[in-house]
């Protein structure tokens, strides 16, 4: 098992390696001045001398290629060009509230949605799962910015029931900048979080729910649930006991699929309702052409993507005893 | 009273094309510690008996006519509840190894442990784990593979391990369908063998449903050879299979090679079973009887005692 | 063999064919999901074509640079604009039906280039085995994981506004891992098949066997199994216009909502707000029954056990 995870993880050194390196002959690809990639146009001699000694962006290409490794490596990624600090700060600030926000949102979906799978397939046929099954292929069909727009619509511009975005009523920006009352701060972090949270809930329960439903109907067909039926078992825990364990396993194999739909979908969520989170900087970062922070933001992404996969991985191999043992 | 009592047994499936008469006026009886083997060629219906014995019919399946009498119960007239006490305790089923039998991902002691629980809640687990482990002596298997998992048996240890499964509430009959079907030649004899012993042991009723006549012949006392849903020849097995008087049971035991005996040469059966949906006049296996006269395609042919508890569906035996 | 014979054998082959055409057909049609999908893209098909005729009614009905003379702000639906206008005065409902056709533009494109792509390294990998396979699996396997919305978004960056064909070019290059795994798998299995063999003894080049034997037998599949998951590029493409990154000259679906969002209209005018994303919406849906439909057509043991047979 642990064999598995180092290889895993080495794998995911191997391809992070490539995406830097990707990232850095793009860099160097577009059209313009790389140096103006790393150093805004705007700043003072001085600092802009700094940067490039720090970059190396005067040196040969293979010295930059290192230094950039390097820096990378050491969480050195420049300063943004928007808002002046290091790249590294604004990061610090606006992850803990990405994590909130999309770790939430996708363990509320997966629960729900597998819990609700496991229920539409065993009354099959039967209003109740027609109902799970075209509200999931429904849900899971719209168009997530424009489900977004129509939540705040309603309950925020209509019913008034929510704000109409932001995380915190004062224009505070990460949760790192708590203070003394903490209890009501975080009412209002979680008062901010509904229409979010439920619209990503909404785009999300449905597949795991479709997964679900259809790998129990296919585990329902297995000769051991016909061996549990006959061992006299109660109808409950051959669906729980059972069905259900094995009926698991393609479903985290699409969790892990449906990872980078997900991602997307919180770059949008936090983009349309101002969550200040990675991926709303991300698109800050591209629209105002600020390089060093857009690629920063975007390499923590895949780097997250690629341990979440890892993750993923190594549950399934702890779920399923053919693999471990 | 008979352990089993089989009285003009008839179960149908509800198919999209109609009402699909897979078993059909089957009557026999079972004392206790006695075995019968069931044989037949695929979708004979033999599978259907079995698993309407268990009570274990597909929700498109039913018991259309007749009665099972398991210990002077009427299955038939179970509610679930009640089925689901009988399932197990008084009887049990040992499938094939190569079905996927066994839960994968749950460990197989585990798995014994929870038909003794279900049956016997007043037992606590290690209780429990102590009677599995008795169990696994009782088939020959080594005690330390109790907490594997299925997929690291072979295939003989995992059919010991069904039977010991089916032995756990001591039932007192036991179904065994097609026990041996996937193993090896010599794996099988020993598993015959086994289960020979244990029946002797146990005192068990078994009903010992199977394809290949020569091993049923081999393992019970008494042979009912199936066909097209209808039980066409019950006796001893010494008369079953030496003296076969239904055409259909010759050509079986024609049909089937043997290590003992003189070398006579093989003879399939030519043609197929009939379409069993809609009524069907006559005999079944007329089309392919080489006795048949055109009267057997019109007459329902008659159960004749040709000898002391032998049985015959035929006018021409 | 002859002439007779081989004539006999086509005509048999041929007849054989249409008697599973009509019998897949018959598996799609029975399934409501099929009937349904299909029902909704031969609406939406119907819009693409329509976009065309606005403009020639009335220049004022450009999508793009029809301006209503009369009107200078977002108006609601009235008998001269079905949906109304968006704050330029421009038609909405002229808007919807362009967005139509960019959508089975983009979504045709996208999953054409991804079966090409996919294919030819499906082959390939299938084919060759060994380290070509490895390597080749292990990049579809990394491509697949990453959020394609994010990496266009970070090209977009670097190579400023994008053209809509850079856009489809650009997700393509993210959908094919998922045709090359099927294909591959095809590929295995043929390769085992005697006629392969024959071919190789006969002396045919690798690329020959590939082009000739291999590929016939791998596209039908390939592209069934492609074209009705075309859904995520129609998607992306939206999203990217939707956050501004889209292609300036196109009105896409995700660009109305651009538009409807930047110009802060979203709460005021329902008129505008909604039919886009209903759009892009149902054509998500019916893409999925579509391959839904498809995957009961192409596995048959997903069939149903009571849809006859």
């Amino acid at each position: 098992m642990l064999k598995f995870i180092i290889k895993r993880l080495a794998q995911v050194v191997v391809v992070l390696f490539l995406i830097l390196t990707v990232l850095f002959v793009l860099f160097r690809l577009a059209p313009g001045d790389p140096v103006e990639r790393m150093v805004d146009p705007e700043m003072s001699v001085e600092d802009a001398a700094l940067l490039i000694k720090e970059f190396g962006l005067d040196k040969p290409i293979l010295t930059q290629y290192t230094i950039y490794l390097k820096n990378f490596a050491m969480g050195r990624f420049g300063k943004s060009f928007h808002y002046g600090d290091p790249v590294a700060n604004i990061i610090r600030e606006k992850l803990p509230n990405t994590v909130l926000l999309f770790t939430t949102a996708v363990l509320l979906s997966a629960m729900v949605g597998i819990s609700w799978g496991k229920i539409a397939a065993w009354s099959k046929g039967k209003p109740k799962d027609l109902a799970l099954t075209i509200a999931s292929l429904v849900t899971h069909t719209l168009f997530l910015p424009w489900l977004a727009l129509i939540m705040m619509w309603i309950f925020s511009y209509q019913l008034n029931w929510f704000p109409l975005g932001g995380m915190m009523s004062t224009s505070e920006e990460s949760i790192l900048g708590l203070d003394i009352t903490w209890w009501d701060q975080a009412l209002d972090i979680g008062y901010h979080m509904v229409l979010p949270l439920t619209t990503l809930f909404l785009i999300h329960f449905g597949s795991y729910l479709l997964v679900m439903r259809s790998s129990m109907l296919d585990t329902l067909k297995e000769d051991y649930i016909i061996t549990a039926r006959a061992k006299g078992l109660t109808e409950r825990d051959i669906r729980n006991h059972h069905a259900a364990p094995n009926a698991m396993l393609p479903v985290v194999t699409s969790v892990g699929l449906s990872l980078a739909f997900s991602i997307n979908g919180g770059a949008l969520t936090e983009t349309v309702f101002s969550w200040p989170g990675i991926g709303r900087e991300l698109v800050f970062a591209v629209s105002h052409n600020d390089y060093p922070l857009a690629q920063a933001c975007f390499l923590l992404i895949a780097t997250v993507v690629l341990f979440a996969n890892v993750v993923v991985d190594v549950l399934y191999a702890y779920l399923d005893p053919r693999i471990r043992y | 009273m008979a352990l089993l009592d089989v009285q003009n047994l008839s179960i149908g499936y509800q198919t999209a094309e109609g009402l699909l008469q897979a078993v059909e006026g089957v009557s026999f009886c079972l004392q206790a510690g006695q075995s019968l083997g069931l044989v037949g060629e695929s979708g004979c219906g033999k599978t259907t008996i079995g698993m309407a014995l268990m009570g274990l019919l597909p929700s498109n399946g039913s018991i259309t006519e007749g009665h099972v009498l398991l210990n002077g119960q009427d299955l038939r007239t179970m509610d679930e509840d009640a089925l689901r006490k009988v399932r197990w305790k008084d009887v049990a089923m040992i499938f094939q190894a190569a079905m996927n039998a066994l839960n994968p991902v749950i460990r197989v002691g585990d798995q014994m442990i929870e038909a003794i629980v279900a049956h016997q809640p007043q037992v606590s687990k290690d209780e429990a784990r102590r009677q599995v482990e008795g169990l696994y002596q009782l088939v020959g298997m080594p005690v330390e593979r109790i907490d594997d998992f299925p997929h690291q048996y072979s295939g003989g240890m995992k059919q010991r391990a069904i039977i010991a499964m089916a032995l756990a509430n001591k039932p007192k009959l036991i179904i065994a369908d097609e026990p041996t079907t996937a193993l090896d030649v010599i794996v099988q004899d020993q598993i015959l063998q086994e289960t020979k012993n244990l029946q002797r042991e146990l005192n068990l009723g078994i009903i010992f449903i199977s394809h290949d006549i020569s091993i049923v012949a081999e393992v019970c006392q008494s042979i009912g050879v199936m066909y097209a849903g209808q039980l066409v020849e019950i006796g001893t097995s010494e008369q079953v299979f030496y003296e076969p008087r239904h055409p259909y049971t010759q050509a079986l035991v024609a049909s089937f090679p043997t290590l003992a005996g003189e070398r006579k040469e093989l003879k399939p059966i030519p043609g197929e079973p009939p379409h069993l949906i809609g009524k069907i006049m006559g005999c079944r296996f007329c089309d392919r009887c080489p006795r048949s006269e055109s009267q057997c395609k019109l007459d329902r042919p008659l159960w004749q005692e040709v000898d002391a508890g032998h049985h015959v569906l035929c006018d021409h035996c | 063999m002859s002439q007779q014979a081989v004539i006999a054998l086509k005509q048999a082959k041929r007849s054989l064919w249409k008697e599973r055409l009509a019998e897949d057909w018959r598996v799609f049609h029975s399934n409501p999901l099929g009937r349904i999908g299909l029902t909704l893209l031969i609406m939406f098909g119907l819009m693409a074509v329509c976009s065309y005729i606005p403009p020639l009614i009335d220049p004022m009905y450009n999508p793009m640079t029809g301006v209503d003379p009369k009107i200078m702000a977002s108006t609601g639906p009235s008998v001269r604009h079905w949906l109304g206008t968006d704050f330029m005065g421009r038609d909405i409902f002229a808007q919807l039906l362009a967005g139509a056709r960019v959508a089975f533009m983009v979504g045709v494109t996208a999953a054409f280039m991804s079966v090409v792509l996919g294919t030819a390294f499906g082959m390939t990998a299938g084919y060759m085995g060994g380290v070509t396979d490895t390597l080749l699996m292990r990049a579809a396997d990394m491509i697949m994981v990453m959020p394609t919305l994010l990496v266009v978004l970070l090209l977009a960056a670097l190579f400023g506004q994008l053209n809509i064909w850079t856009i489809v070019l650009m997700i393509a290059l993210f959908r094919w891992p998922g045709v090359s795994r099927v294909v591959r798998a095809q590929t295995l299995s043929l390769k085992q098949r005697p006629f392969i063999d024959a071919a190789r003894v006969a002396g045919a080049s690798h690329t020959r066997i590939i082009f000739r034997h291999i590929m016939p037998n791998v596209l039908p599949l390939a592209f069934l199994y492609m074209t009705f998951r075309v859904t995520s590029a129609i998607v992306i493409e939206a999203a990217l216009a939707f956050l501004g990154f889209g292609d300036p000259g196109t009105v896409s679906w995700g660009m109305m909502l651009q538009w409807v969002w930047k110009t802060g209209h979203m709460f005021r005018a329902m008129y505008w707000l909604l039919p886009p994303g209903l759009c892009i919406s149902l054509i998500t849906l019916s893409f999925y029954m579509l391959g839904r439909a498809m995957d009961e057509v192409l596995d048959p043991r997903l069939r149903d056990e009571t849809s006859a047979g």
